[in-house]
């Protein structure tokens, strides 16, 4: 990832060389053909609170878009991580999965979550938010919408 | 028309089904939208561990020793003692009646039993932490988790406590943590020996009052049936017990402190580093008592003790500073906390 790519909208870092899923705050970024890492937003992580736990499901596993790869407990929260991309798992970050403050400190780099391998590239993709513009106003709007329902700081 | 909020009182039920019940419920929540608060009490005392919690959290020796059932729920927090002196209630809805915040969403699904606290005359407060407190002692034990589409919140009303029971289900590498946990269990966890019934009753009318739903009692479903003798036997198997993560010393291969929570803001920790141990506990920050153990600290190990004690935990290093080469390997030690990660 590139310094350029990433900016900060209204206080909150944003990598602009990837794809989102919007509902979800995950993030894809093809790593090579029908392959992805992928990860959750700076403001994905804001509001899940501070993690305490991320559990993975196993490689090999199959996924389906819009269901779960994984948990992530915080706050005594258990909850889904949510697969923006049907495949299979190929792997998981061991190093976060150690400590969960990885995706904190660096949500966009060291901090990703899993590789998978996507069976449905040329459907699921395109859904994604993938224009730098309409990505910083998607996640523009959501920080405003956080903040008036209290759920992040002023 | 008032939509209904299922009330299950299932009553006693073993430790397997005092959980694997209303696992159940929230699958039927999921499939059925049917809102639902159900209670149960446990005829046998138990341990439970959180969704994420290793099994070498628990002295399982101790357990199987004295008939104590280990088992592990979908819902987070840490290993904890449950007895017949707990009545547990849960609530479930569906994830979409639901905040999609996680900390909102047990803000709205606690304030309720809050509410109910209240009406049988503790003096119950939700605390910044999202716990339910009287006073500065945690009056009851909660967890959370989103099991499909239903997202069910649980908790309990403590009659009686067992904290010497609760902290010696527990394994510790040393006496020392367990004993300064079991001291931080009994300044900090409270019972509330209030009527079951009347407690039962005010947790009612609050949840349908704060959901604007109508109470309507309600049974299992066929499917939840269904469902319940799946969850008894998953509960039941290794591969369940053993849980979805391995503790982070097994992946990395690297020591990692024993931390202990007793409440937010109260844990103990026991660490060591090249020889040297450390059991604190630890109070908003604090190091509020400390043992010591280096074998470079000859007769400098009260000193130490007393130097450290009423210290942030953060300043432990600049204090053993003063300690020479035993000061170093005890900041080492004290250094493998990571109170984030309680």
């Amino acid at each position: 990832m590139g310094e350029a790519s990433l900016v900060v909208v209204a206080g909150f870092t944003l990598a602009l060389d990837r794809r989102y899923q919007p509902e979800t705050h995950m993030w894809v970024l093809e790593t090579g053909p029908g392959r992805v890492r992928i990860g959750m937003d700076s403001l994905g992580v804001e509001t899940s609170g501070t993690l305490a736990q991320l559990s993975f499901f196993a490689t090999g596993t199959e996924l389906t878009a819009g269901r779960p790869f994984g948990q992530l407990e915080a706050a005594k929260f258990v909850g889904p991580l949510i697969s923006p991309v049907s495949g299979a798992v190929l792997s998981v970050n061991e190093e976060v999965a150690s400590d969960p403050g990885l995706a904190e400190r660096d949500p966009y780099g060291a901090g990703w979550l899993i590789e998978a391998a996507t069976r449905e590239t040329g459907v699921e993709l395109p859904r994604l938010l993938a224009e730098p513009a309409e990505i910083t106003a998607w996640f523009s709007a959501r920080i405003a919408h956080y903040r008036l329902n209290g759920l992040i700081a002023q | 028309m008032v939509e209904p909020l299922r009330i299950i009182d299932f009553g006693r039920s073993s430790p397997l089904r005092s959980q694997t019940l209303w696992h159940a419920v929230a699958y039927g929540v999921s499939a059925s939208e049917r809102a639902t608060l159900s209670f149960t009490r446990p005829a046998a005392p138990y341990v439970c561990l959180g969704y994420h919690r290793g099994t070498d959290e628990v002295d399982r020796d101790y357990c199987r020793d004295n008939g104590l059932l280990v088992l592990r729920r979908m819902v987070g927090g840490g290993p904890v003692y449950l007895d017949a002196d707990q009545l547990f209630f849960q609530i479930c809805l569906p994830a979409r009646a639901v905040p999609a915040s996680s900390r909102q969403a047990l803000r709205v699904l606690l304030e309720p039993a809050v509410m109910a606290f209240r009406g049988v005359g503790v003096p119950a407060v939700l605390d910044e932490d999202l716990e339910i407190c009287a006073g500065d002692r945690k009056i009851c034990g909660h967890g959370a988790a989103r099991i499909e589409d239903a997202v069910v919140v649980c908790g309990n009303l403590i009659e009686r406590f067992d904290h010497e029971q609760a902290a010696r289900v527990l394994a510790f590498d040393d006496r020392c943590q367990r004993d300064q946990t079991l001291a931080l269990m009994r300044r900090f966890v409270s019972q509330t020996p209030v009527d079951p019934a009347a407690f039962q009753a005010a947790m009612i009318a609050a949840y349908a009052s704060a959901l604007g739903l109508g109470p309507q009692a309600g049974a299992l479903t066929g499917d939840e049936r269904t469902a319940l003798v799946d969850l008894d036997e998953r509960f039941m198997s290794d591969a369940w017990l053993g849980g979805a993560t391995r503790s982070p010393a097994a992946r990395t291969g690297k020591p990692t402190a024993r931390q202990v929570k007793v409440r937010a803001g109260v844990w103990t920790l026991g660490a060591s580093y090249d020889g040297a141990r450390v059991a604190a506990g630890v109070v908003r920050g604090t190091i509020d008592q400390v043992r010591l153990q280096d074998r470079g600290l000859n007769g400098s190990t009260d000193r130490a003790e007393q130097a450290l004690t009423g210290v942030p935990l953060l300043s432990a290093a600049q204090v053993l500073a003063d300690f020479g080469d035993p000061g170093r390997r005890l900041a080492r030690a004290f250094a493998m906390a990571d109170p984030a990660r309680l």
